[in-house]
């Protein structure tokens, strides 16, 4: 993917470290897999503490590499969240379009990282398996649907594999959180919001973009060598101790696009 | 505890100490039982205690192959080997070691604190033994000329078998006994004992034994097998599902074959599965790596995990039989991970690997439902069922879960978290270059350790690694995952030094796993170095090098850090719980929900531990050995009573409510100091004294029992008989103090009360109001309740003696406002028929009112309250109230019939809602009641939410007056104002029959107060007498008649006095020693009005007397100054 951005640039390259957060079978895994190998992968062993990857995102002034922290879904580890967030620049906060409670528990995460994670952090509520909608982004009273779940094998999702309750067979619509149910929460914290299927890569890379934009150039350390500083410079952070809100920004922003 | 445990020290002075023990249950502080230590040691079930211990020496034949040397312990010589060390008995085993031992008899008996010697409890290290005692065949004495006591005990090694072994000779050790002849003797005595209960399990011996893989290697139907199979044809037993789908790795790379012959030879000359005796071969041939078929076996045999199969064979079938088909969280996490577990093993593509997965992690969960499933066990047991069966694999995971790797898998993963610290901890004692580094440039470690030590280095490492890896972990313990871990830093040390993030800090270590099995030193010239691999020199580096990382260092560091791992998990849990509480919660403020999370938790666990407190005295008691249960689940001591150790309770069933209360409210402590539950379901202060723990929780306040208390836990829960969680109880509190609209809470007492839901609450509901009124305020109102002299409702009389009337306290005329209340819901209330409406209407005031009087004052319907307590399980602590036994409403009372026209279900009448709201806003201090201390009763954090104390004044001043109301129900507004001139607080209304009585004492306004209280007696027997008409019918109450005048004599004595320290509104004297005078003015005053009415109205204080008298033997202490008063006015009331 973007093997070429560290390359050819000249372009400042910095690392933000961003953390995963959801409830377990949300996809979490399955995001980062599309973001850092376009890919899918059955059968993956569930994620233990967390996993760790990096990916690079060119923007047209810098490049950003993700270190990113995927991190278990399971419930009883979420005592450990406070490890992996620690110091974070950016959240994803996955829930799953097609269950309510994902988004209660996404919710719970957002909180907990306005708290408790580093001031400043960049958070994104992200809502994946839009696959399994009709709309795939239709903002009308969907949530309205009542019918049943998907047929569609989504065998690349990582989330199906987790997914044991949703078997049904008639075909339809599965969303079950409306967009604009979650995108006013969204506003309202100030979270950038997507709607995103790792499956099909809707909207994933964009993500990741938006998030790379919405970091304050301030916040971040540059290169190699300045990461011993930088990062303790982080926690002392002052400057942008109120969160950014983004919004309204995140649109534009994802379709800059970025080299991955 | 205190008084047995140094009973039992002086008994071991006098006795011999090494040998005089009884099992401790548990340990109150930190330290390690002694018990438990040993158990560690030997890696026994938890059943098992250390009985006797003796020095001895072990002689074994020497092999003719032996050629190991070099254990300082052994000396070879005619005879064969020698070792020296202790030998143990407990109930089912007898364990020998050259270790010393970690548990010094001179030890304290629940605790050791001299920690000494090498083990540190690592489990099976050192040479010797452990043998079930069902393993022994025979013992004999032998008679040696040196005058040694030595036993020579013959085991079942080889014998349990069908077809004998070629060249089988029995196994026989020779143990020479070192010590006094007494004390062998008593040794042997045990040992006798020990046996005999050993032969039972024989049979499970012999069914565990056949299945195990040695067996079946050594019986040679293996070779014959190959042969051709003439033989037997007996099929190899399941040794994983490396049979099926091959081992991992090379196995010719892995020198299989010849490690396998080792093994052969040495469980020939030293004995296999049960009864192997441990040489230093053992120990060589574990750290050169298992053969594949044994391995499963011999974790088995090293980790204990044996021992728990030979005690309950047929455990893990029956729990799959027992729970096939029910459903549980666990179970759907479980199914979610099958597919991802060791997914490149060929075993688990298949069905067959999938299936004994799924079955062993579900049999687990059930048998620990606290645990249930936690991923990555998913991946230790796919690894472990590669090499053992089913049943073994449930056993081994069991022994993990619960000993090796405590509180790892638990639900807050403490135990993972806390080894993390320990870790970290290691890391910069032993490298502190590389831990400065790490700091400097924020990595943090345990990130990327943590999922070594949780999945056992089996998805870090190649498994074939991994499983080496497992092999020394299952015999020596946890220290091992440690040493290796600080040994991978170590290695890869000089990289990580330059490493500036915790990407590259992840990918040094990924690519070292990745080249694990490649030279250590490619570029030697030495052929013998060059073939070291990469791992071998890892296994160097961190059995050498960390050598001295032992399991006490483990422990030690986990003491130190377990502390502050502990608060951030449970920190982390209350704020992520209180956060998580929903709408309903923002009406309290946040330490408000701290204090409510802190009480809910403090009073659960409280109370978990009082019942497990009573739960082992119970079997002390009933003298049956603290045996458990299930062979299985986690160790006895394991210590509880934390959030972050684990699952917490999560509901609160009423009698931990009722703690919960008293923590928060005054009026919810018991006026009793204790006992005021002599009932068998609790019995506290029974086992008061019997150890610290219950010590302090008998120095709690005792909560009340009382009718208010249980509606509102039936009104919090959501249901009742799962118990109240902490979204019920915030749930409830925020409803009660998240706003300081008064009006709500009218609203709420009024549903509280409103058992139908229909809006009405009935004649009995009103009683039962009033009744709660004076509970609730029986311990003074905490300066939230002021009593101005506003006219708004004071009557004729109390005008006219308004001057006295000023010196009542707030509690006092609170009494009349009760009284009036009770009153002037008679005067409002509906009638329930409205075809009764004509008769009743008119009625309802007068009559109602009226008939209350009358009935009161007879002297024979009081009996009935004797007989309501005998019937009633929780005798009142408190003498206004006593518990009803429901308030179901139910109008089946044909004795309060007759006794009182009044009550008679044909003229049942109700209040709904707004009478009561316009009964209560009539009334300054019921109104204040409502406004400030109802709600500020219940005693939270110091901070409320600011919300809940803002727009108190300005509501009620709008809601207060009672054209409001009115304006509601116009109707009602004219019934209201023409009747309460007449009637609203009269204390006197037009009774015939107590009216006679009181129109003569009525002059007198101090007397008011009496009356008043005489009345809310009345309005409580009345209660009584509705309640117990529905249980009791006439003959009984006859009876009791007679019973009760006898004891009434009495009482008039004995109740007399305490009835002024502990009636309706005695209270706390030493809080309120500020009002004790104004009160003992007015109790003055009632004497005197007592004496005034003479003969006839002193029945009555018989009555109140025989009421309080109920209770005055268990309440507190009240100063004996005032009990001296209180003394001197009976003296003048009988004179």
């Amino acid at each position: 993917m973007s093997e070429s951005a560290g390359a050819n640039a000249p372009k400042p390259s910095s690392s933000v470290k961003l953390v995963l957060l959801g409830e377990a079978a949300v996809g979490k895994s399955s995001l980062v897999l599309r973001f850092v190998n376009d890919d899918f992968q059955e059968n993956k062993e569930p994620t233990i503490g967390a996993a760790f990857l990096t990916q690079k995102c060119s923007l047209p002034t810098r490049t950003i590499k993700f270190e990113i922290w995927d991190t278990a879904g399971q419930e009883r580890f979420a005592s450990l969240a406070p490890m992996y967030y620690r110091n974070a620049q950016a959240a994803l906060v996955v829930y799953d379009v097609t269950k309510p409670s994902s988004l209660t528990k996404a919710k719970h995460w957002v909180a907990e990282l306005q708290r408790q994670a580093s001031p400043g952090i960049v958070i994104a509520l992200v809502g994946n398996k839009l696959d399994l909608t009709n709309d795939g982004g239709d903002t009308s009273a969907a949530a309205a649907t009542e019918s049943e779940s998907e047929p569609v094998k989504d065998d690349g999702e990582e989330g199906t594999a987790e997914d044991g309750e949703e078997q049904d067979t008639t075909p339809g619509d599965a969303r079950k959180v409306s967009t604009r149910e979650a995108s006013s929460y969204a506003d309202e914290e100030g979270l950038l919001f997507f709607e995103t299927s790792a499956k099909t890569g809707t909207n994933v890379v964009d993500v990741f973009t938006a998030i790379a934009n919405a970091i304050p150039e301030s916040s971040l350390k540059t290169g190699r060598g300045g990461a011993g500083t930088g990062q303790t410079a982080l926690g002392g952070r002052s400057a942008e101790d109120s969160r950014v809100n983004l919004g309204d920004r995140s649109a534009a922003t994802a379709k800059e696009g970025c080299a991955c | 505890m205190i008084p047995w445990s140094s009973f039992v020290q002086k008994a071991q002075s006098l006795i011999d100490p090494a040998n005089f023990n009884i099992p401790s249950l548990s340990s109150s502080d930190g330290t390690p039982s002694k018990a438990s230590l040993f158990r560690q040691q030997f890696r026994l079930p938890d059943s098992q205690n250390p009985l006797q211990e003796i020095t001895a020496e072990l002689v074994l034949p020497l092999p003719n192959s032996n050629s190991g040397s070099g254990d300082s312990a052994r000396r070879v010589d005619r005879t064969g080997n020698r070792y020296t060390g202790r030998l143990h008995l407990s109930e089912r085993f007898i364990c020998f070691s050259t270790q010393p031992t970690s548990f010094l008899p001179s030890a304290t008996l629940s605790a050791s604190t001299n920690f000494t010697g090498q083990t540190h409890g690592t489990g099976p290290s050192g040479n010797g033994f452990t043998l079930p005692l069902s393993c022994i065949r025979r013992v004999e004495r032998l008679h040696s000329a040196s005058h040694v006591f030595s036993l020579a005990l013959t085991t079942w090694n080889g014998l349990l078998n069908k077809q004998q072994e070629p060249n089988f000779t029995p196994q026989r050790l020779i143990l020479q006994l070192v010590g006094s002849r007494q004390a062998c003797e008593r040794f042997c005595d045990t040992l006798k004992k020990g046996l005999r209960e050993g032969m039972k399990e024989v049979d499970n011996l012999r069914l565990v034994v056949s299945d195990c893989y040695s067996e079946y290697l050594l019986s040679g139907a293996k070779g014959k097998a190959q042969e051709g199979g003439e033989g037997d044809g007996r099929p190899p037993p399941d040794a994983g599902l490396g049979m099926l789908f091959r081992y991992p790795g090379d196995a010719r790379k892995l020198r299989d074959r010849s490690k396998m012959r080792l093994w052969g030879e040495y469980f020939r000359e030293n004995g296999r599965n049960a009864t192997l005796v441990r040489q230093p071969t053992f120990h060589k041939l574990i750290r050169v790596g298992l053969p594949n078929r044994l391995r499963g076996e011999v974790w088995e045999l090293s980790s204990g995990s044996l021992f728990l199969r030979i005690r309950s064979p047929k455990l893990y079938q029956e729990t799959l039989v027992k729970f096939q088909g029910q459903e549980s969280l666990a179970i759907d996490e479980i199914e979610k991970d099958l597919n991802r577990s060791l997914p490149e093993y060929p075993g688990f593509q298949s069905e067959e690997g999938i299936g004994r997965l799924r079955r062993v992690l579900t049999a687990y969960s059930w048998t620990n439902a606290e645990i249930g499933y936690c991923q990555a066990m998913n991946i230790v047991v796919a690894a472990l069922l590669i090499y053992m069966s089913e049943a073994q694999a449930f056993f081994l995971l069991s022994v993990l879960c619960d000993r090796l790797l405590p509180g790892y898998y638990s639900t807050t993963m403490y135990g993972t978290l806390l080894d993390q610290k320990v870790f970290e901890s290691l890391v910069e004692k032993t490298m502190p270059v590389l831990w400065e580094h790490l700091i400097k440039t924020d990595v943090q470690l345990s990130v990327v350790s943590l999922p070594w030590f949780l999945s056992l280095y089996i998805n870090s490492m190649p498994l074939v690694f991994a499983f080496r890896v497992l092999d020394v972990f299952f015999l020596e313990g946890p220290k091992v995952l440690f040493q290796v871990g600080l040994a991978i830093l170590r290695i890869n040390g000089e990289e990580l030094l330059d490493v500036q993030d915790d990407g590259s800090f992840v990918s040094v270590l990924k690519t070292y796993f990745s080249r694990l099995d490649e030279s250590a030193h490619p570029r030697s010239e030495n052929p013998k170095l060059r073939a070291i691999t990469r791992f071998q020199e890892l296994m160097v580096v961190a059995f050498k090098e960390f050598s001295g990382i032992t399991h006490s260092t483990i422990e030690e560091q986990r003491e130190k850090h377990k502390d502050a791992v502990l608060e951030n998990i449970e920190n982390f849990a209350k704020r992520t719980s209180i956060r998580n509480l929903g709408p309903e919660s923002k009406r309290l403020s946040v330490d408000d929900l701290g204090t409510i999370y802190d009480r809910f938790y403090e009073t659960l666990y409280q109370w978990q531990q009082q019942q497990k407190l009573l739960e082992e005295e119970r079997r002390r008691q009933e003298k049956k050995k603290s045996e458990r249960l299930s062979v299985l689940g986690p160790p006895a001591d394991t210590e509880m009573g934390r959030v972050g150790l684990g699952p917490s309770p999560t509901h609160m069933d009423y009698d931990a409510f009722r703690e919960f209360l008293a923590a928060t409210s005054k009026w919810a402590v018991s006026d009793t100091p204790a006992g005021s539950r002599s009932d068998s379901s609790s019995g506290f202060g029974s086992l008061k004294g019997s150890s610290s723990k219950s010590l302090l929780w008998a120095n709690r306040r005792q909560p009340a029992d009382h009718e208010f208390m249980q509606r509102l836990y039936r009104k919090w829960a959501t249901d009742s008989d799962e118990g109240l969680s902490l979204q019920n109880v915030v749930n409830g509190l925020a409803r009660l103090k998240g706003s300081p609209d008064i009006m709500n809470n009218i609203n709420y007492f009024f549903n509280l009360y409103d058992d139908s839901g229909n809006g009405q609450v009935d004649r009995e509901g009103i009683l039962k109001i009033s009744e709660a009124f004076l509970f609730l305020s029986r311990r003074g109102f905490e300066g939230t309740i002021t009593a101005t002299q506003s006219l708004e409702d004071l009557n004729s009389p109390r005008d006219r003696d308004h001057a006295e009337q000023n010196t009542l306290t707030v509690d006092e005329r609170f009494l009349g406002s009760v009284s009036a209340f009770i009153r002037r819901c008679f005067e409002y209330a509906d009638p329930s028929h409205p075809e009764n409406q004509k008769a009743s209407q008119q009625d309802a005031t007068t009559e109602v009112t009226d008939k209350l009087d009358s009935f009161a004052i007879g002297d024979d319907e009081e009996d009935l309250i004797d007989v309501d307590d005998s019937k009633s399980n929780k005798p009142a602590p408190n003498a206004t109230s006593k518990p009803s036994q429901s308030g179901d409403g139910e109008p089946n009372r044909p004795r309060s019939e007759s006794a009182n026209p009044a009550l008679d279900p044909n003229n049942p009448l109700h209040i709904t809602l707004p009478t009561f709201r316009m009964v209560i806003l009539a009334d300054e201090l019921l109104e204040q009641f409502f406004e400030s201390y109802f709600p500020q009763s219940f005693h939270l954090s110091d901070h409320p939410h600011p919300a809940s104390l803002a727009a108190s004044s300005s509501l009620s001043s709008n809601l207060t007056t009672f054209s409001n109301i009115g304006s509601a129900r116009p109707s009602n507004l004219a019934t209201a104002g023409s009747v309460s001139v007449g009637a609203s607080g009269g204390i006197v209304p037009p009774g015939k029959g107590l009216r006679g009585v009181l129109d003569n004492i009525v002059t007198d306004g101090i007397r008011m107060a009496a009356e008043v209280k005489k009345r809310m007696d009345e309005a409580q027997r009345d209660l009584e007498r509705n309640a117990l008409g529905r249980d009791d019918d006439e003959d009984e109450d006859d009876d009791d008649d007679e019973l009760r005048r006898d004891s009434n004599a009495a009482a008039a004595m004995a109740g007399g006095i305490s009835s002024w320290g502990a009636g309706a509104y005695g209270g706390d004297m030493e809080r309120r020693s500020v009002r004790d005078a104004d009160r003992d003015l007015l109790e003055g005053a009632e004497v005197l009005s007592v004496r005034e009415k003479g003969e006839g109205s002193s029945l009555l204080d018989n009555k109140d007397e025989a009421e309080t008298k109920g209770q005055h033997g268990a309440k507190g202490s009240p100063s004996s100054a005032h009990d001296a008063e209180v003394v001197s006015k009976v003296v003048e009331f009988e004179s």
